[in-house]
């Protein structure tokens, strides 16, 4: 197995134990960067040559002085004697709406294309603190506001590893495929209605959304603040629990993050499932569209190969001895896309205000006569179609006189969508679930540029991700097969708050279980023609 | 013409004295700093900063509140208020829409004529301020250090009916600010800050016309001459047949001249929501009844306690009370005397206040205690010195910090109630002037006046006056 092919778990395990120099990780880390990724994002990248095309394009930034500092550290560590951390030597790649010292952050958009931050974001500084290296900033759809990546302002945009005609999904895309293209072993992304989940899938890795206020935000560039919830991606269970296990936990920086002790992730991960109860709900069988002009539901199935692999895999689970509980009803799922259009929409517009062109970040280059020219200007210049979008929709939402309509009924909504997983997870009720079992996508990964430019059908990609946002509650997805295109296929697993531990046992007995299916044999495309050490 | 009356609205911005600013841990004064020195990236509104709220805001907010006669509430929220401006890094304000930290509340003011005026509050919260912008040779620039100081914002009920009567309020208020210590209310610095909505009625009328709002009148001058211009220009567009605009005017304190700023047709949105970053702001009933117990007795009830626990006039008690200091000082002095409270509030309107003026200090700061005051009165009254030499003794005791009778020991400046001592100089008075004594003997007792003043001079002014009459009598009539 080459270097980079290792577990997160193994490296550091390997580096404590001085088998492995972290600078070699590094080095071979960059190395695979250097053979798979292809030309970084930029502004302005036009069309790329039919090579670049068959590249992944994950990274808009690669820090690689920083990675060979951090890898020297951990090694100086080791040779002393010392702890060098849970994450010593991992190579980590992270979503460029973190702000990073010593990196421009981005958020994949013109407005910040020159935006240095003086400070470190908590889950990242945390990661670095236990012995992680850092080997870049990766790309997303701008500020995040999109499930493709197509969206970013820097370009080529990152491709799906498994078949880079088809898109990676987003926002975290740049982070789902530079752990399947085994980049990094590791990356930190962000979720708000799906963005670290959906990618996850579609480009057949582990990801995880905390509960929220389970990591510190403070740092990431907020899209929707009462749903953003930063997380590890990565290529099994156990190694998302150790990256969980690194940057969960209070900070007194940020309010809103919890002062719950942080569980151990990694000792109860390998105890088994039986007794445990896991959901099916129908509700999560098709996907809904509302008809704009008479507001009634359309009901769409999910793929045939996704729905088949849920249920394949809850026979797997209910084979490794857990209880399945079908017929869970979670009847507020459909309203969970229009409820989360309002929400984040209000949030992101309030949150975009900053950025004016006035202290930091893209500022119009033409000559202004006022101030009111120059935001309009800058704004106009400096965001992308999907921000200002966005930017649009929620000032309206938002409008004296409308918050009564949208925004306070879109939270009366949030409430019910929680009620659904409370009833679920009452230890007395109906269900009494550990652990609710869902798609985490309707379909498998589209082809570039199939969906994009259709916000509204773009957005409905989230559907089955994003109650959990709405709710707080945890969600991990991890892979669960290959459709007949040989593109991944995720299932997701929504526990109750704080039960990141349950969600990722399950998720790892899931591993155990379907250890020696032929579907685990398959190596994504850009990979596939690598000689394997 | 009519009979109109003025109908005022205050809406004060006051800034708490915090150490730390609201939601960082920058210093919250920057008075004498250099722009842009106390920032930090939360205030300055870089992407992906969170605010974390000072608890010292919320509970001086919220002492405020109480001293107000508000309504504390146990749950309040902070939202966003949208806009967008240069001084604004965030492009929201964090501030207390609906759901504040006080509710209702008044302000009792007392009048010039002795009646009391009662100034109902409309609102109060906590917000951050926001920076200051400038512009220098064509440059816009701007200073971030203002921003995330914390405020309350106080808006009265239109129940004020006069610029005098505004000015009272402000002048009151700041009294009430300093006494319960949740702000320094130094105008001159920006520490309560002033708008004024101004309307006109007929006298008798309850009706609320269209009112205009005078931004920046920042000082007591400005609010009294500033609405009182307003008035006069409202009365006089209506009196011509005009009708007042809902405008936003400014008051410029150096030309002592109104000027529109905007018209309010346009009036901003301010698209006010939570904001998420913040959790809401839970105070329970312990805490609150701590607040309470920690709010000290208000100026008005002090006055009237003065006037009723020691027998002092409504004027004296008002001046005592003017700051907590003082009265606090009042209160110390008499409770070291024995005598006459009265007597304590005679020194301190006086020779005490006048020294205060000169020193520029506060009673609190004086090295003179409110015991070594009691002393120096208890020691005239008991004869150990004269008045004069009491009075002395106030600035000797604040310029050297020693005890009022070691002073007098050291310097000797006791009166001589000795007899003896006091027998051997009135014996030589008597004996340079025989022609007096005979006169005196011979019934001209009205000369006892001119006996005791030379007593006085050969003794210089140390002799005890009470002991030196009796003892002169004594011997001229042997």
């Amino acid at each position: 197995m080459s270097l980079t092919s290792l577990s997160a778990f193994e490296v550091a395990r390997k580096v404590k134990a001085g088998e492995l120099k972290a600078v070699d990780v590094a080095e071979a880390a960059l190395a695979q960067i250097r053979a798979v990724d292809g030309l970084p994002g930029s502004l302005d990248g036009g069309a790329v040559s039919a090579d670049e095309e068959k590249k992944v394009h994950a990274f808009i930034q690669v820090t690689e002085k920083m990675a060979l500092e951090q890898a020297e550290k951990v090694d100086q560590a080791v040779a002393r004697g010392e702890d060098a951390g849970l994450l010593a030597g991992v190579p980590i790649s992270i979503k460029d709406i973190f702000c990073v010292e010593g990196t421009t952050t981005t958020a994949a958009s013109r407005m910040l294309s020159n935006f240095r931050p003086p400070y470190t974001a908590t889950p990242v500084r945390r990661l670095i603190d236990q012995g992680a290296l850092i080997l870049g900033k990766v790309n997303l759809d701008e500020f995040t506001f999109g499930s493709s990546n197509e969206s970013s302002a820097y370009q080529p945009a990152t491709n799906n590893p498994w078949n880079t005609d088809h898109v990676p999904g987003g926002s975290s895309g740049g982070s789902a495929a530079s752990v399947a293209a085994e980049e990094v072993a590791l990356s930190l992304g962000t979720d708000t209605g799906g963005s670290i989940r959906q990618p996850a899938a579609f480009c057949g890795v582990v990801g995880l959304k905390p509960t929220y206020g389970r990591v510190s935000r403070l740092g990431l560039i907020a899209f929707s603040s009462s749903l953003d919830c930063p997380g590890p991606l990565s290529r099994n269970t156990r190694d998302a629990a150790l990256m969980l296990q690194a940057m969960a936990g209070v900070d007194p920086k940020d309010s809103t993050s919890s002062t719950r002790a942080v569980d151990d992730y990694l000792s109860t991960l390998g105890q088994d499932v039986k007794g445990l109860r896991i959901g099916l709900s129908p509700d999560y069988d098709a996907v809904y569209y509302p008809n704009f002009e008479t507001g009634e539901l359309h009901k769409e199935a999910i793929q045939k190969e996704v729905h088949e692999t849920l249920y394949r895999s809850a026979e797997l689970l209910a084979k490794a001895g857990a209880e399945i509980v079908e017929n869970v009803p979670m009847p507020n799922t459909a309203y969970g896309i229009p409820a989360y259009f309002v929400i984040s929409r209000v949030e992101a517009a309030s949150n975009l205000h900053r950025f004016d062109g006035v202290k930091y970040g893209y500022r119009t280059e033409s000559a202004v006569s006022n101030l009111s020219e120059l935001y309009r200007l800058t704004r106009a210049e400096g965001f992308g179609p999907q921000v200002k979008l966005r930017i649009l929709m929620g000032m309206y939402l938002s409008a004296a006189g409308h918050d009564a309509d949208y925004y306070t009924h879109a939270q009366k909504v949030r409430a019910l969508i929680r009620q659904d997983f409370v009833r679920a997870f009452e230890p007395d009720g109906d269900h009494r679930l550990d652990a609710l079992l869902t798609p985490t996508t309707a379909t498998t990964s589209f082809k570039r540029k199939a969906v994009f430019g259709n916000s509204l059908l773009m957005q409905y990609s989230d559907q089955m991700t994003v109650s959990s946002n709405h709710a707080g509650v945890p969600a991990l997805t991890i892979p669960a097969g290959l459709d007949e295109a040989g593109l991944p296929i995720g299932i997701q697993l929504i526990g109750n708050d704080f039960r990141e531990d349950l969600i990722l046992r399950i998720g790892h007995a899931f591993e155990q279980v379907s250890r020696d299916e032929a579907w685990r044999k398959v190596r994504p495309q850009v990979l596939a023609g690598e000689v394997k050490a | 013409m009519k009979d109109y009356e003025v109908v005022i609205g205050l809406e004060t911005h006051i800034q708490l004295n915090t150490r730390t600013k609201i939601f960082c841990s920058c210093k919250a004064d920057s008075w004498e700093d250099e722009a842009n020195t106390n920032i930090c990236p939360v205030c300055s509104g870089l992407p992906g900063t969170l605010p974390v709220l000072n608890a010292e805001a919320v509970q001086k907010g919220a002492l405020l509140a109480a001293a107000m006669h508000a309504e504390v509430n146990p749950l309040s929220r902070f939202d966003r208020k949208n806009y967008f401006y240069p001084d604004l890094p965030k492009g929201y304000q964090i501030t207390q829409f609906d759901e504040p930290i006080g509710k209702g509340g008044y302000l009792d003011l007392k009048m010039a004529d002795g009646t009391k005026k009662r100034v109902r509050i409309h609102k109060l919260h906590l917000e951050e301020d926001a920076g200051k912008t400038k512009i220098e040779h064509g440059t816009r620039l701007v200073d971030f250090n203002r921003c995330g100081v914390p405020l309350i914002e106080m808006v009265t009920e239109p129940d004020l009916r006069s610029g005098e009567e505004a000015a009272q309020y402000l002048i009151q208020l700041r009294q009430l600010l300093r006494w319960i210590g949740v702000s320094e209310a130094d105008m001159e610095r920006g520490h309560l800050r002033c708008d004024a909505n101004v309307s006109i009625r007929e006298r008798g009328s309850q009706v609320l016309n269209t009112k205009t709002e005078i931004k920046n009148v920042n000082s007591i001058d400005s609010v009294r001459q500033a609405i009182g211009e307003e008035a006069k220009r409202q009365i006089e567009l209506v009196e011509s047949g005009g009708k007042v605009e809902s405008y936003t005017l400014d008051w410029d304190a150096d030309r002592n001249k109104l000027s529109l700023m905007r018209s309010k047709e346009t009036e901003a949105d301010y698209r006010y929501f939570r904001d998420p970053d913040l959790l809401p702001v839970k105070l329970s009933r312990e805490e609150i009844a701590g607040i309470m117990a920690a709010l000290p007795e208000l100026p008005l009830e002090r006055q009237a306690r003065f006037v009723t626990e020691y027998g002092l006039s409504e004027y004296d008690a008002d001046i005592l009370t003017n700051e907590r200091s003082l009265s606090d000082y009042y209160e110390a002095a008499v409770g070291a005397y024995t005598g006459e409270p009265k007597a304590v509030a005679n020194w301190m309107m006086n020779d005490l206040s006048r020294m205060l003026n000169d020193l520029g200090k506060t009673a609190d700061q004086l090295v003179l205690g409110p015991k070594a005051l009691a002393e120096i009165i208890q020691m005239i009254d008991d004869g150990k010195i004269n008045a004069a030499t009491g009075k002395s003794l106030l600035k000797k005791v604040e310029e050297s910090g020693s005890r009022p009778a070691e002073i007098v020991e050291k310097e000797g400046l006791g009166l001589i109630a000795d007899s003896d001592a006091l027998r051997a100089q009135i014996e030589a008075v008597l004996a340079d002037a025989p022609d007096e004594v005979a006169n005196f003997k011979a019934g001209k007792e009205s000369l006892l006046g001119w006996f005791v003043g030379q007593v006085m001079r050969r003794t210089g002014g140390k002799a005890d006056p009470k002991r030196t009459r009796e003892l002169l009598l004594e011997m001229l009539r042997k």
